[in-house]
């Protein structure tokens, strides 16, 4: 028991030597790359100090460069605001810059102060030596002697860069492109420019889009290679602007992508760096007019053309970004351009590409829309002066809304049926048609239609009135009755005159009598005999041509009951004799 | 005479006219349900609606709505199908389901409202009118004609005139009725003020029933089952609209005209 649990106990002890340790991961690609040692910045090592005058012979009123070189940091230099200069020299544009060289695995900054100097008058003169704080510690600037000659034989020209714009006469934020050239040196050797820079105020420099090379250039008459430096610069106050360029010139050390044209020698050796400045360059930098400015202007100072926009998609749901692809072209650079503005609008949410993507990512809130909205957008031509519209059209989209059921599952309630509940299937006819759904009650033409039952019981209760009058009145129906029948026997009465038939005239002339008279009597006309028409004639008129005529028609009428029954002749001359008779007789019904 | 018969032509032609341009919208709005496109189905149901009022356009219509999302003019057209056929067994259908999907309450209805769905609409007012002067042609026609009042009559006048006096309230209630709409829009506010930039009271559900009490400029006074306050026209659709043979507006486009 003992012995077993010693061997337990042994097994324990040995157990870490099972484990092994895990092995540190290096880190891989551009992490082992942050990892390792870069070169320290030589801070350490003594300070020298070089000061020359560049040339160093030159004859009055040429251009020489008054130049000093610290191997220190620009901001560790205490260097004095004025320099201390011979009254025979007059001082010019000034520049300083700084860079790193490599030096044995080290970083060793380099700054560098230079003066641009003119001499009036022959004579050597000297800059004497001059005591500066570098790191806190004094450092003595060394002296630097001129020669200003009458004559020089051997005449050396100033090094320096040539600085070139394509415009002097620009809009406030419209790009020009700067062109920096070091032409070559004496042995017609070109060097390299490093840390180059515009100096001067209310200048934007872009130097993302800057372009190397070298080729031939002319300058003053003659072909000389240089290298040129291109970037595009961007005013950003207006007026008159003066700037220039300095840069130091580094021998064979190219950064970045370069064209070479034609025949190009390099130094050999090492480098050395020197501090170059061009001549100031003056343009005049114009504010854009405030009139005329169009919506939708970010900026953009050009000539610009945009491409019909695409959507990615023009069927959506709510809430599902869409890509409007907005594609713009200039014949500058487009990188600075600053897209549109997108409207604001309830109904949808914008979200701009990032640069040099200048479409836009769109997000429906609404199904209600149904085309992307305008987005306004305008640039200025400073060709023409004038803003120009570039506004980016809508596009026509169809967005869904979110989703309903279509189906909802089926309830435990006992009170409700048991079946789920669904959507109906599509009606395949239009089914009851109706011409509005206003409701009847409420149309006027309805209210219109109802007085016609009303009308029509008004009426028929007037006609019951009136029937019930003339029942009560029955002389004035028989006189009316008598008035329809004498007209009818009037026209027979004529119409037997026009036929020449005595006998019919006669009958009819008795008959309208008898029917003239008879509602007097109230008695049937074929009743009444001559002396009843009479009657109803004045006495005037009985004795008279009327009474006569009666008579004579009368007995005419009779005479049909005779043995020999004729015609007495004339009784169509009776005509107006009896229209009168008739007349008097109708004037009394 | 010619002239009369050319007259008669037009109209002919031109109601034939309109009947298959009304088809073919309706044709064109069931051939893109069935290929899924529900809004363009949407858009010409809304096209044969105005053209020709139809129940079957408006039920097709409301399901075209309803499968684009849009519950609230869904409920409108079916609403708007069963004012001109109670009788219309699938917008009933319709409503019974999309009102707990949309979790919306029917309208709530007074006796003789209810009363009024009995019949269709224009129904009641014919039936009014005929028993109305059915009762007093029986009473009055005897005295005219000179005829003795038979018993039947007098019975049948009564009956018509209860009849007639029923269907006053059922009338009443189809009045009523054209009151009655529904939010059109999802979360619509409801307004303390009619005022754009009023404070909101609450906020509705696309499909919610109200009833109009008063008009101000573009803005409705409703009364929902909860609440009072304003909304915009454009967001409440009345089942009965005010325009004149106006027929039915694609809710969805619509725009408020502020």
């Amino acid at each position: 028991m003992r012995f077993a649990s010693s061997k337990q106990f042994l097994l324990l002890l040995l157990m870490p030597l099972l484990l092994r340790a895990q092995q540190p991961q290096g880190p891989t690609g551009g992490l082992m790359q942050l990892q390792v040692a870069q070169p320290a910045v030589d801070v350490s090592s003594p300070v020298t100090a070089m000061a020359v005058f560049d040339p160093p012979v030159v004859r009055p009123g040429e251009k020489t460069f008054y130049r000093v070189t610290v191997d220190a940091t620009e901001s560790s230099i205490r260097w004095p605001g004025k320099m201390s200069l011979p009254p025979e020299l007059r001082s010019g544009a000034n520049a300083r810059g700084q860079l790193t060289q490599v030096l044995e695995n080290k970083f060793r900054p380099l700054t560098s102060f230079i003066y641009e100097v003119r001499a009036t008058a022959v004579g050597r003169f000297g800059i004497t030596n001059f005591t500066v704080e570098v790191y806190g510690k004094p450092l003595e600037i060394p002296a630097a002697i001129l020669d200003v000659v009458a004559e020089n034989p051997e005449p050396q020209a100033a090094r320096e860069l040539r600085l070139e714009t394509s415009a002097t006469n620009v809009f406030l934020g419209e790009p020009f492109r700067v062109r920096v050239m070091l032409p070559a040196g004496s042995s017609n050797q070109v060097e390299a420019l490093r840390e180059l820079q515009l100096n001067g105020d209310g200048l934007m420099t872009d130097k993302t889009t800057a372009r190397q090379s070298v080729e031939p250039v002319n300058l003053d008459g003659h072909l000389t290679p240089a290298f040129i430096c291109e970037m595009v610069a961007t005013p950003i106050a207006a007026g008159p602007l003066k700037f220039s360029a300095q840069g130091f010139a580094a021998g064979r050390e190219f950064t970045g992508p370069i064209s070479i044209h034609g025949q190009v020698t390099l130094p050999a050796g090492p480098t050395k760096y020197v501090l170059l400045v061009s001549d100031a360059v003056e343009i005049n930098v114009r504010p854009l007019p405030s009139a005329g400015e169009l919506p939708g202007f970010t900026g953009a100072i050009g000539k610009f053309a945009c491409d019909p926009p695409q959507l990615s998609t023009n069927r959506l749901q709510v809430g599902e970004p869409v890509h409007l692809k907005v594609v713009f072209h200039s014949q500058g650079d487009l990188t600075r351009l600053v897209p549109a503005d997108p409207p604001h609008s309830p109904d949808w949410l914008f979200i701009a590409g990032n640069p040099p993507d200048t479409g836009y990512t769109l997000i429906p809130l609404t199904d209600e829309v149904r085309e992307t909205p305008v987005i306004p957008f305008s640039y200025f031509d400073p060709a023409t002066a004038k803003y120009v519209d570039l506004t980016i059209p809508s596009l026509p989209l169809t967005v869904v809304g979110d989703s309903l059921p279509v189906q909802l599952p089926a309830t435990d309630d006992e009170t409700q049926s048991a079946a789920p509940l669904k959507l109906s299937g599509l009606a395949t006819t239009p089914g009851k048609r109706v011409g509005s759904l206003k409701p009847l009650q409420l149309r006027a033409w309805f209210v219109c239609v109802q007085l016609v039952p009303v009308i029509g019981f008004l009426a028929l209760g007037q006609w019951d009135r009136r029937r019930r009058f003339l029942e009560a009145h029955p002389e004035i129906v028989r006189r009316r009755q008598a008035r329809r029948a004498l007209g009818r026997e009037k026209r027979k009465l004529q119409k037997a005159v026009a036929a020449g038939d005595a006998m019919a005239f006669v009958q009819h002339a008795v008959a309208a009598m008898r029917i003239a008279v008879a509602p007097q009597d109230a008695a049937n006309p074929r009743a009444l005999v001559c002396a009843d028409v009479l009657a109803q004639l004045d006495s005037e008129d009985q004795c008279s041509a009327a009474g006569e005529t009666v008579r004579k028609i009368f007995a005419a009428a009779d005479a049909r009951f005779a043995v020999a029954a004729g015609t007495p002749a004339g009784l169509l001359a009776l005509r107006s004799d009896l229209e009168t008779v008739l007349r008097k007789l109708e004037e009394k019904l | 005479m010619s002239r009369c018969r050319i007259f008669l032509a037009l109209i002919l032609f031109a109601a034939e006219f309109s009947q298959a341009a009304t088809n073919d919208f309706f044709a064109q709005g069931v051939g893109l349900s069935r290929a899924g496109q529900f809004p363009e189905a949407a858009a010409a149901f809304a096209k044969a609606a105005q053209t020709r009022l139809a129940s079957g356009t408006l039920v097709n219509l409301g399901i075209a709505e309803w499968r684009s999302g849009h519950a609230g003019p869904a409920i409108l057209a079916w609403e708007q199908a069963q004012w001109i056929d109670p009788f219309e067994a699938r917008a009933r259908a319709n409503l019974k389901f999309a009102r707990p999907a949309a979790q919306v309450d029917a309208p709530q209805l007074k006796w003789f409202e209810t009363a009024s769905l009995w019949l269709p609409s224009d129904a009641w007012v014919w039936l009014a009118g005929a028993t109305l002067w059915l009762a007093v042609g029986l009473v009055t026609l005897p005295g005219f004609l000179r005829r003795r009042k038979a018993g039947w009559q007098q019975a049948l006048a009564a009956l018509a005139f209860g009849f007639f006096l029923f269907s006053l309230t059922a009338n009443l209630g189809v009045v009523s009725r054209t009151q009655i709409g529904f939010v059109l829009k999802k979360e619509a506010p409801l307004l303390l003020t009619p005022t754009r930039e009023a404070e909101v009271v609450s906020t509705l559900n696309a499909g919610a029933p109200a009833r109009r009490l008063r008009v101000r400029g573009n803005y409705f006074f409703i009364r929902t089952a909860y609440a009072t306050g304003w909304i915009s026209r454009a967001q409440f659709g009345l089942v009965c609209p005010d325009q004149p043979d106006a027929g039915v507006e694609s809710p969805t486009g619509r725009t408020e005209p502020e």
